[in-house]
C-alpha cells in the first residue's frame, strides 16, 4: 500500500510554523521491519520450550514467510504428521533439530508427511501481557 | 491477451492452509446457517456429494466417510482474497477483480520472454508458493477465450491447472467440445433457446453471424461471439461494480413462530442492507421485505413480501426499519413456522444525486449514520446497532463449524508446537 506524509493544507499565517514542519518523515512502521513479503506471511504462536536454543521461548510470535529463500539450515515451520511444529531443519540430512532441548532430532523418513510451511524470519518476545492474545473467558 | 485466475474449491482449499490436521481429509464447506454445502474439496467430490445441495441428505454419509465439516469462515476468505489480489496483480499492468476467488489480468499488447505457457505457471506456482492455495490460470485473447481456457485448465491431465489459447486451430477444436452454456455470458435461459436454434456447440456460437446475435437476443450476446472468434470487445465499465441490487436474507436457526422474532430479524437484515448500501455510496429507492415457510417441507407453505418505495431515497438505518417494521406487521401470520426471511434493496441510486426537495420529510441523519459506521470499522462490527434487532436473538446465524480466524484475530493465531 502507498504510504503518504500527511501534510495538512495551510492558508494564510496562523501562529508559528513548526521548525520541524519540513523534516516530517513516516513513523517508523514494524510491518515493515518484520515483514519482507507480506502476501507472503502468516504469523504463528510458540507453544513450548524445544527451541529455546535459538531464542523461541513458549508464547513467542513467530513471523512466517512462505517466499523467503532457503538456506541449508533454517529454522522452519513445517507440517509434520498433520501439526505445525517449529523446529531447525537439516536439509541436506533432512533432520529436524530441537535446539535447547535433550529431545534427539526427529530423522525424516518415507512415510512422514512433511510439508515445509515456510521460514521463521523474525520472532517475537512479549515481555508484558497481550490482551490481544489472551483467550476471552466463556 | 488476459488471463483468468480463479482458485480451484476456494473456500474447501482455505480451510486446509491452517489446518494441517485435514489435508488429506475430504472437506465439505457449508453456507446458510449451515444448511447447504457451497465447496467440496477433491477427496470429497470423489464421495459423490454434490455442490449447493443441502447438508441434512448426505449427513450421515459424510460423518461415516470420516468427512470434515466446515462452516463458511469468511473472515478467513476475505482476507485470503486480498492477499490473493495482490499477489496476482503483480503479474500484468491492469486487473479487474470479478469475486472473491477470481480475476481477469488485462496484458495489453505485452508478451512475456519465456512464452505464455511458462508464465501461466509461473503465475500458478507463485500463488501456491505465498498463500497454499491452488489457481487455475486459463490464457487467451479475449476476456471470454480466457474463461474457456480455464474450463479446460481445470480438466487437463498435463500441465494441470494452465492452459493457453491462442492458435485458431485448437481454439475451434475446443470451443466444438463445449456446450454452449459453458461459454461466460451464456445464461440457462438463453442456452435453451440457442439449443433450440441447433446453435448447441459452442462453436456453433462462434461461427453464428453476430448481427443477427444482437438482433434476436442483445448485444451481450453479439460481444460474446465477437469475444469467441478473437476480437476484444468486453466492456470492463459494464462489469458490475456498483451492484444494483442488494440482498440481505437467511434461513433461521430454527423455525421462528413469533412476531418479535420475526420483526427483530427484519431490522438486522434492514441494518445490513443499509450498510451495504452506504458502503457504496448508494441509495435506496425500492424496498422488499419478505419472509417465508420452507418450501421443502410437506405442509405449511406460505410466503408474503412486501414492497415499498421511497419519496426520496434513503440510506440510513432509522428509515428503514420503519418500514421493515410496519412490513412485519403485513407478513405475520399466527401459526406459520417461519423459515427465511430477508430484506432487499430493488432500485439503488447514487447518494449524491438524490436532489432534496421542499417536501422531503425524511429525518435521515447522515452524520449519525456516518458516526456509526466509523465506530463499527474501528471496534469491529455490532459494536454499535439498533435496538429494534434485539440482543441474544435465537434466529441468529448459525455457524457451528466455524474454523478459527486463522490471520484476523490475534486469539486465532495457529499455534505451533516447539
Amino acid at each position: 500500500m502507498l504510504k503518504v506524509i500527511p501534510v495538512f493544507a495551510q492558508a494564510g499565517i496562523s501562529g508559528f510554523q513548526s521548525p520541524a514542519a519540513e523534516y516530517r518523515q513516516l513513523t517508523l512502521d514494524l510491518d515493515e521491519l518484520l515483514m519482507e513479503h507480506p502476501t507472503a506471511t502468516f504469523i504463528g504462536q510458540a507453544k513450548g520450550d524445544s527451541m529455546t536454543g535459538v531464542g523461541i521461548f513458549d508464547g513467542d510470535l513467530l513471523i512466517v514467510d512462505r517466499a523467503a529463500t532457503a538456506s541449508s539450515l533454517d529454522v522452519v515451520v513445517a507440517n509434520l504428521n498433520g501439526s505445525f511444529v517449529c523446529k531447525l531443519f537439516d536439509r541436506k540430512a533432512s533432520l529436524l533439530l530441537s535446539p535447547g532441548s535433550n529431545q534427539q532430532g526427529h530423522q525424516l523418513r518415507e512415510g512422514d508427511i512433511f510439508e515445509e510451511e515456510g521460514i521463521v524470519i523474525r520472532s517475537v518476545r512479549l515481555h508484558r501481557y497481550a490482551r490481544q492474545l489472551a483467550q476471552c473467558l466463556r | 491477451m488476459f488471463a483468468l485466475v480463479d482458485v480451484n474449491s476456494f473456500y474447501a482449499s482455505a480451510e486446509k492452509i491452517f489446518d494441517p490436521s485435514i489435508r488429506q481429509r475430504p472437506v465439505v464447506v457449508l453456507t446458510n446457517n449451515d444448511g447447504c454445502i457451497c465447496a467440496l474439496c477433491d477427496q470429497a467430490k470423489l464421495l459423490g456429494v454434490k455442490k449447493f445441495g443441502p447438508y441434512y441428505k448426505v449427513q450421515d454419509m459424510l460423518r461415516d466417510q470420516g468427512a470434515v465439516i466446515r462452516s463458511s469462515n469468511y473472515e478467513l476468505y476475505d482476507d485470503l482474497s486480498n492477499k490473493m489480489m495482490e499477489v496476482l496483480g503483480r503479474f500484468a499492468p491492469r486487473q479487474h477483480v470479478y469475486s472473491i476467488d477470481e480475476c481477469f489480468l488485462d496484458f495489453g499488447q505485452w508478451v512475456p520472454k519465456e512464452g505464455w505457457a511458462d508464465y501461466a505457471l509461473m503465475i500458478r506456482e507463485t500463488v501456491a508458493r505465498e498463500l497454499r492455495l491452488p489457481v487455475s490460470v486459463g490464457i487467451s485473447l479475449t476476456p471470454t477465450l480466457a474463461k474457456v481456457a480455464s474450463f479446460v485448465a481445470k480438466k487437463r491431465k498435463v500441465k494441470k491447472g494452465t492452459a493457453v489459447l491462442i492458435s485458431d486451430e485448437i481454439r475451434r477444436r475446443l470451443l466444438a467440445q463445449m456446450q454452449v452454456g459453458d461459454i461466460w455470458g451464456v445464461g440457462k435461459r438463453i442456452a435453451s433457446r440457442l439449443t433450440a436454434m441447433n446453435v448447441d456447440s459452442a462453436l456453433a456460437l462462434a461461427d453464428a453471424c453476430p448481427k443477427a446475435m444482437r438482433k434476436q437476443f442483445s448485444v451481450e450476446i453479439e460481444r460474446t461471439v465477437r469475444e469467441l472468434n478473437g476480437t476484444f470487445c468486453f466492456d470492463w465499465e459494464t462489469l458490475p461494480t456498483e451492484k444494483k441490487q442488494t440482498f440481505s436474507t437467511r434461513a433461521f436457526g430454527s423455525p421462528v413462530t413469533d412476531f418479535t422474532s420475526l420483526r427483530q430479524s427484519l431490522a438486522w437484515h434492514a441494518e445490513r442492507v443499509a450498510e451495504k448500501v452506504r458502503r457504496q455510496q448508494s441509495a435506496i429507492q425500492v424496498l422488499t421485505v419478505f419472509a417465508h415457510a420452507n418450501p421443502f417441507a410437506s405442509s405449511g407453505h406460505y410466503h408474503r413480501s412486501v414492497q415499498h418505495t421511497f419519496a426520496f431515497p434513503v440510506n440510513d438505518v432509522s428509515s428503514l426499519v420503519r418500514v421493515v417494521s410496519k412490513a412485519a406487521t403485513e407478513i405475520y401470520k399466527p401459526g406459520v413456522k417461519f423459515h427465511k426471511s430477508g430484506v432487499g434493496a430493488l432500485a439503488l441510486c447514487p447518494a449524491r444525486q438524490t436532489q432534496p426537495d421542499l417536501f422531503d420529510e425524511s429525518k435521515s441523519k447522515p452524520e449519525l449514520m456516518q458516526c456509526m459506521d466509523l465506530i463499527n470499522q474501528r471496534y469491529g462490527k455490532n459494536t454499535l446497532g439498533i435496538a429494534a434487532k434485539g440482543v441474544n436473538v435465537q434466529w441468529s446465524m448459525k455457524r457451528n463449524f466455524l474454523s478459527p480466524q486463522f490471520t484476523t484475530n490475534w486469539q486465532d493465531i495457529p499455534k505451533i508446537t516447539c
